[in-house]
C-alpha cells in the first residue's frame, strides 16, 4: 500500500512539472539510446565473438596486420596445418583465400557476371558448422589429382543469377570460363568468412603441402571452449619459435615482422575495417560512455536541483516521522518513472539509428559487394540487456545522490530557519566536482568529436590532383582460361603480349568513339590504393635502408594521363622505347622531383625499391608528372610520393580503367560495355562507377562514424551548454544567501560578478587541462591511422575549448547577475 | 513617545519612512510612517511580535533595502537615493552585521570570514587587515580559533565570530537581528556580554530581539506593532555612553 502511494506521489510530481520531466526525459532518453546504439554497433562488429550458432569462438590465424599497406598478412598453410597437431588451444582449423569468380551458365543464356569467390580447404564448411541445404559438403576426395572441378553456390546466388533453379545441384556452371559442377547451395546469408557468393576448393597442392612454400592463406579456428585467445596466442608463440628454428632460409622474409608471425586474433577484429579503424571505434565507445558519463550527472544534477526546491518540504515528512527508506523510495520511485520512459524513447531512437546504419552500410559495400555478413545491426537479447543495465546504473545514479543530499541536511536548521539555509562546504565541493566533471567530459567529447568530423569533411573535399568530373572508372579481368599467366618460362613474354594487345585494342576503339574522350589504366586510381615502399636514390643513398623516403607505386598505361585530368611536367610520357625488356624506366611524381632532386629537376636520375630484404634494379626516370594523392586523404597509409611504371613490361591479369567521357554517364558505362563484348566477350567489367563514387569509396566507414560522431557531437554540445548551465545556475542559486552575506558585508556587483567569474576560471582551467590532456592522449592513438589536419587540430583543441569558455562563463554570469540583482536583504532570507 | 538625547550627535535619521511590498497583486505595509533617530553610542533594541517590521526597519537601517519612499540620514548625508555600489560602500564602512543564523561563509576559515569586510575595502594593506582581524578576533576571545572553519566551531563560537567579522572594520553602527536567538542561554549571556562591553566601548548598537531578558540591557526600548513605531523608551538602568 505504501510502495502504492510512493507511485502515485512521485507520478504526481511528473505530472506537476511537465517543463523539468520533459527536459529530464530527453536527457535519459539521449544517453541510454546512444549507449544502445554504440553497443549494437560495436558488438556487432567487433566485441560480439563470432560462433555461427556453434557455441564454440572462431579465431583468425594470421600474421601481423600491416599498418602502412592497411592489408592483412596471409600465412603458409604449411604451418596452418601443423597448428591442428601442435596447439592445445583450438579444436580445428581451416583456411582460405578471396577472390573473383566470373560466374557464367553453360548454355550462356545468363551472361557472365563476377561473384566474390572463397577459395577454401575442403573441410572449410565443416569448421564453420553449417552444411548445405541443398547437395553436399565439399569432401576430401573433391581435393584428389584429376577430380571434377566443383563450386558451392550462396543461396543469394542461388536467387538471384539462377533464379532459384531447383535443379541448380549437380548441373554444370563456367567458372572463369572452366567448367564446374555446383555441389550445394549454403543457407540464407551465409556468407563466411565475411562476404563470399561462391565457395570453390584451394588447389590439392596449397591444401597438402610438404613443406613450406610460397603459397598464402588465412587461417580460421575454432577455439576450444576451455581455452582462450591469450593462450592460444601463448601456444602459437611457442609454436613461432619452433618454425623459426625450421624455416629455410629462402622464407625468412615471413618472420619480417618480427617473431610474431602467426598470430590469433578475435575474427570480427582481424576484419580489415576495423582493423584499419580500430582507434575511430573505441574512440566512439569512449565519446558514447562519456556522454552517458554527461546525462547522468545532467539529470542527477536536475533532481538535486529539485531536492534542493523541496527540501523543505523533505524537511517536513522527516519531522512527522517518515522514515529515511521511505524517502528514499519515492525518489528511486521518480528516477524509475524517467528511466523507464527515455528507456523506450531511448530504444526507438536506437532503433532509428541502427537503421540509418545499415542502410549507410549496404550503400557502402553496394560497388565490391563485401560487406561482412555480420556486419547488420540489431538489438539482440545482450543488447536488452546492457539497457536494463545502463537503466539500474542511471536509476542509482539519479535516485540515489539526490536521496543522499536530501538525508543528508540539516532538517531542524530548515525547520528553525524556514529557509534552505547557507550551502554546507561539502554540498559546494559537490558542485565544484560536477562543474568540473561537465566542463572536462564537454571538452574531451567535444574535441574528438569535432576532430574526427573535420578530419573526414577535409579529406572528403581534399583534392586528389585528378579531375573526378565526367569520369568513370571500372575493374577489368582478363579470365585465366584465355589469358594465361606463365611467370618464369619462355612463354611469359607472349602472356604479357596478348594481355597489352587487348588493354590497348580496347583504349584504341573506345577512344574512337564520339562520346570517349580518352582512357587510362593505371593498377590503382589516384584517390585509391595506399601503402608505401623506401626506394634510394643513386648518389644519394642514405646508410640505413629506412632512412630513405618512400613512395606509393603504379602500373600505369600508355597515353594514360590526360584521361584523368594529370599532366606531364618535365620529361616525357612512356612510349615505345620503354616497353623493350630492360628498359626499367619510370616517371616520378612532382613532389619527388620538387622534394628530392637538386633544383627539381629528377629526370635523368636512377631509383631503385630498397627493403629490409634487398634492393631492386635502378631505374632510369624519363618524366615528372603531375602530383596525385593514392589513398584516403586520411589515412596515414596515404601517400602524396607517387612512382608510376609501364604496364606492358609487367601486365596485370586485371586492372582498373578510368573513361572520360561526353554525354551521360549511363550511355559511357553502356559503351564500355559493348566496346568489351566486342573486343573479347570473355573479359569481365565490374566495380563500374564514377570516379568520385570510386573517391568516396574508402572513406564511407569513416564518413559513416563521423555521422554518428555528429549526433553525438551536437547532443554533448546540447548536454554541456544546459549542464554547465544547470550545475553553475543550481550552484549559485545556493549560494544566494552567500551573496546577501557578501553584499551585506560591502561587496559591490562587480566584487560578486568577479568572485563568481574568478571561481569558474579555476573550474575551466581544471576541466579543461585533463580534458585537453586526455583529448590528445586519445588523438595521439587517432594518428596512428589517419592523419589530422592543422585545422582539425585548431577547431578541436583551440575553438571547443573557447566555446566551452564561452559556455561556462555565460552560464556563471547570467544566475549570478540575476541573484545581484536581488536586493540584499532578499537574498538573505532567499528560500 | 519618542526619547533624544541631546547631547549625542545623531548617527541615523529615519524621516516618515514606508515599506510596501508587492505580493499576488496584495500590497503589503511592512512599515508605515517611521521616523527614528538614533545617535551616537546608542544601544537600541527593537521589539514587537513577528511580522510587526522590525526585521524590515533593521534592513532599511543596514541599507540591505530601499524605502518605498520617506528620507533616511546617516551621519548627516541622505543615504535614501543612493545607487547600489554607494550603499555597499557605506555598509562595507558604516555598518556591521550580525545575524541570527550567523551566515558565516562555509568555505572560508574564522581569519577569513572576519576578513572579509575588509578585502572589499582599498585603503587598507594586507597587514593592516591581519592587525584588525587578530584585535576583532581576540576581542570575541576567538583568536585561538582563527584557522577553523565554522563548521568547526559551536553555535556560540560561530556568533563571536560573526561578531568579530561586524566589528572588524570598526563601523558606525552595529546592526543585529536576533544574535541569541539560535543560542542556548549560556551562549546568548556571552554574545550579550560581548555587546555590552562593545557599548561600553562606545560602539553604537540596533538590535533587534525578541527576547526581553536581551532588550532589557539595552539602553533604549522601542517596540513596533503594524509597521508603526508604538512604544520609545530609555532604559534608566543601562548607563549612556559618551562619544
Amino acid at each position: 500500500m505504501s510502495i502504492g502511494i510512493d507511485i502515485k506521489y512521485a507520478a504526481r510530481l511528473l505530472v506537476k512539472k511537465p517543463a523539468f520531466t520533459a527536459t529530464t526525459v530527453f536527457i535519459i532518453a539521449i544517453g541510454l539510446g546512444l549507449t544502445l546504439f554504440a553497443y549494437s554497433l560495436l558488438s556487432s562488429l567487433i566485441f560480439k565473438p563470432l560462433t555461427l550458432g556453434t557455441n564454440q569462438e572462431f579465431v583468425a590465424i594470421e600474421g601481423q596486420y600491416d599498418y602502412s599497406h592497411a592489408y592483412r598478412e596471409s600465412v603458409d598453410p604449411f604451418h596452418l596445418n601443423q597448428l591442428v597437431q601442435e596447439v592445445d588451444a583450438i579444436d580445428d582449423i581451416t583456411y582460405y583465400g578471396s577472390g573473383t569468380a566470373l560466374l557464367s551458365a553453360i548454355d550462356a543464356k545468363t551472361g557472365t557476371k563476377k561473384f566474390n569467390a572463397t577459395f577454401a580447404k575442403w573441410n572449410f564448411f565443416d569448421v564453420a558448422g553449417k552444411q548445405p541445404i541443398m547437395g553436399r559438403n565439399f569432401t576430401e576426395a573433391d581435393n584428389f589429382e584429376g577430380a571434377e572441378k566443383v563450386i558451392m553456390l550462396s543461396y543469394e546466388v542461388w536467387q538471384s543469377y539462377f533464379k532459384g533453379d531447383n535443379n541448380i545441384v549437380d548441373s554444370m556452371v563456367n567458372v572463369d570460363s572452366e567448367p564446374m559442377r555446383v555441389i550445394g547451395v549454403m543457407p540464407e546469408n551465409f556468407a563466411f568468412p565475411s562476404h563470399a557468393q561462391t565457395w570453390l576448393l584451394m588447389p590439392a597442392d596449397q591444401i597438402n603441402p610438404t613443406k613450406p612454400s610460397r603459397n598464402s592463406a588465412f587461417g580460421i579456428a575454432r577455439l576450444n571452449n576451455s581455452s582462450s585467445i591469450e593462450k592460444l596466442n601463448q601456444e602459437l608463440s611457442h609454436f613461432n619459435q619452433r618454425m623459426k628454428a625450421d624455416l629455410p632460409e629462402e622464407f625468412i622474409w615471413r618472420l619480417r615482422n618480427g617473431d610474431n608471425y602467426l598470430q590469433a586474433t578475435a575474427y570480427k577484429k582481424a576484419n580489415s575495417d576495423v582493423r584499419e579503424y580500430y582507434s575511430i571505434f573505441i574512440s566512439l565507445m569512449v565519446v558514447v560512455f562519456l556522454i552517458l558519463l554527461l546525462a547522468c550527472i545532467n539529470v542527477g544534477n536536475l533532481l538535486l536541483t529539485r531536492v534542493n526546491e523541496r527540501y523543505k518540504e523533505i524537511a517536513i515528512r522527516v519531522a512527522l516521522g517518515v522514515p529515511r527508506q521511505r524517502l528514499i523510495s519515492q525518489m528511486l520511485w521518480e528516477s524509475i518513472f524517467f528511466c523507464a520512459i527515455g528507456a523506450f524513447i531511448a530504444f526507438v531512437l536506437a532503433s532509428w539509428g541502427i537503421e540509418l546504419t545499415n542502410a549507410a552500410f549496404t550503400r557502402m559495400f553496394a560497388v565490391q559487394q563485401d560487406q561482412p555478413f555480420w556486419w547488420k545491426l540489431a538489438i539482440d537479447g545482450d543488447a536488452l540487456l546492457v539497457l536494463f543495465g545502463a537503466i539500474v546504473f542511471m536509476i542509482l545514479i539519479t535516485g540515489l545522490i539526490p536521496a543522499w543530499r536530501a538525508l543528508s541536511g540539516d532538517f531542524n536548521a530548515v525547520l528553525r530557519d524556514g529557509t534552505r539555509g547557507a550551502m554546507g562546504k561539502k554540498a559546494s565541493q559537490t558542485n565544484k566536482v560536477l562543474v568540473i566533471s561537465e566542463i572536462l567530459l564537454s571538452c574531451i567529447v567535444l574535441v574528438i568529436a569535432t576532430i574526427l568530423l573535420t578530419t573526414s569533411y577535409f579529406a572528403d573535399k581534399a583534392d586528389y590532383g585528378v579531375d573526378t568530373d565526367k569520369r568513370i572508372t571500372a575493374r577489368l579481368e582478363l579470365p585465366l582460361e584465355y589469358y594465361d599467366v606463365r611467370w618464369d618460362t619462355d612463354f611469359e613474354a607472349a602472356d604479357h603480349k596478348k594481355r597489352n594487345d587487348f588493354y590497348y585494342q580496347l583504349k584504341s576503339k573506345l577512344e574512337d568513339l564520339p562520346n570517349i574522350e580518352a582512357v587510362a589504366y593505371m593498377s590503382q586510381l589516384p584517390g585509391t590504393g595506399e601503402g608505401t615502399s623506401h626506394f634510394e636514390i643513386e648518389g644519394m643513398e642514405a646508410e640505413v635502408y629506412n632512412e630513405n623516403p618512400s613512395s606509393n607505386n603504379e602500373v600505369i598505361g600508355r597515353d594514360s594521363w590526360r584521361a584523368v585530368g594529370m599532366h606531364i611536367i618535365q620529361g616525357r610520357d612512356f612510349d615505345d622505347r620503354d616497353a623493350v625488356p630492360d628498359a626499367n624506366s619510370m616517371i616520378v611524381n612532382e613532389s619527388i622531383a620538387l622534394d628530392l632532386f637538386p633544383d627539381g629537376q629528377a629526370v635523368g636520375h636512377r631509383v631503385r625499391r630498397i627493403s629490409s630484404r634487398g634492393e631492386g634494379e635502378w631505374q632510369n626516370i624519363v618524366g615528372v608528372v603531375s602530383d596525385s594523392y593514392h589513398g584516403s586523404a586520411m589515412d596515414t597509409s596515404s601517400a602524396q610520393y607517387n612512382s608510376y611504371h609501364l604496364m606492358d613490361s609487367r601486365s596485370r591479369q586485371s586492372i582498373n580503367i578510368a573513361i572520360h567521357y561526353k554525354g551521360g554517364e549511363l550511355q559511357a558505362k553502356q559503351t564500355l560495355f559493348d566496346t568489351i563484348n566486342a573486343t573479347d566477350a570473355n573479359v569481365a567489367a565490374y566495380h563500374i562507377q564514377s570516379y568520385q563514387q570510386l573517391i568516396q569509396q574508402p572513406m564511407m566507414l569513416v564518413t559513416t562514424v563521423s555521422k554518428i560522431f555528429l549526433f553525438c557531437g551536437v547532443m554533448a554540445v546540447l548536454l554541456a551548454a544546459s549542464g554547465i548551465y544547470a550545475v553553475s545556475a543550481n550552484s549559485i542559486t545556493q549560494k544566494t544567501q552567500e551573496i546577501g552575506v557578501r553584499r551585506a558585508l560591502g561587496a559591490t556587483d562587480a566584487n560578486i560578478m568577479k568572485l563568481f567569474l574568478s571561481q569558474a576560471g579555476i573550474h575551466l582551467i581544471i576541466g579543461l587541462g585533463i580534458g585537453i590532456a586526455i583529448s590528445l592522449w586519445v588523438i595521439n592513438i587517432l594518428q596512428t591511422t589517419m592523419i589530422i589536419n592543422s585545422i582539425s587540430y585548431f577547431i578541436g583543441l583551440i575553438a571547443m575549448p573557447m566555446l566551452i569558455i564561452a559556455m561556462v562563463l555565460l552560464a556563471t554570469f547570467i544566475p549570478t547577475k540575476k541573484v545581484v540583482e536581488m536586493e540584499p536583504s532578499e537574498a538573505l532570507h532567499h528560500d | 513617545m519618542q526619547h533624544k538625547n541631546k547631547a549625542n550627535k545623531v548617527l541615523v535619521e529615519l524621516k516618515n519612512i514606508n515599506k510596501m511590498f508587492l505580493t499576488d497583486e496584495v500590497e503589503t505595509h511592512a512599515l508605515n510612517g517611521v521616523n527614528l533617530t538614533i545617535d551616537k553610542g546608542q544601544y537600541l533594541s527593537i521589539t514587537g511580535p513577528s511580522g510587526c517590521g522590525k526585521s524590515t526597519l533593521l534592513s532599511l537601517l543596514g541599507l540591505l533595502d530601499t524605502a518605498s519612499n520617506g528620507e533616511y540620514k546617516l551621519a548627516g548625508h541622505d543615504v535614501s537615493h543612493l545607487n547600489r555600489d554607494e550603499r555597499a560602500k557605506i555598509r562595507n564602512k558604516e555598518i556591521g552585521f550580525i545575524f541570527q543564523s550567523f551566515n558565516l561563509i562555509s568555505d572560508l576559515t574564522v581569519a577569513e570570514n572576519v576578513e572579509l569586510p575588509l578585502t572589499y575595502r582599498s585603503d587598507l594593506t594586507k597587514q593592516q587587515r591581519a592587525k584588525n582581524v587578530q584585535e576583532a578576533l581576540d576581542k570575541v576571545d576567538m583568536g585561538h580559533r582563527a584557522k577553523h572553519f565554522p563548521s568547526q566551531l559551536s553555535g556560540g563560537q560561530q556568533q563571536r565570530v560573526a561578531i568579530a567579522r561586524a566589528i572588524a572594520g570598526s563601523p558606525s553602527v552595529i546592526l543585529a537581528d536576533e544574535p541569541t536567538g539560535n543560542l542556548d542561554s549560556k551562549n546568548a549571556q556571552i554574545v550579550m556580554s560581548i555587546l555590552d562591553q562593545l557599548h561600553a566601548e562606545g560602539a553604537t548598537i540596533c538590535m533587534v530581539t525578541h527576547d526581553p531578558r536581551s532588550a532589557a540591557r539595552s539602553q533604549r526600548i522601542i517596540e513596533v506593532f503594524d509597521g508603526k513605531i508604538v512604544s520609545d523608551q530609555f532604559n534608566s538602568e543601562v548607563s549612556a555612553i559618551a562619544v
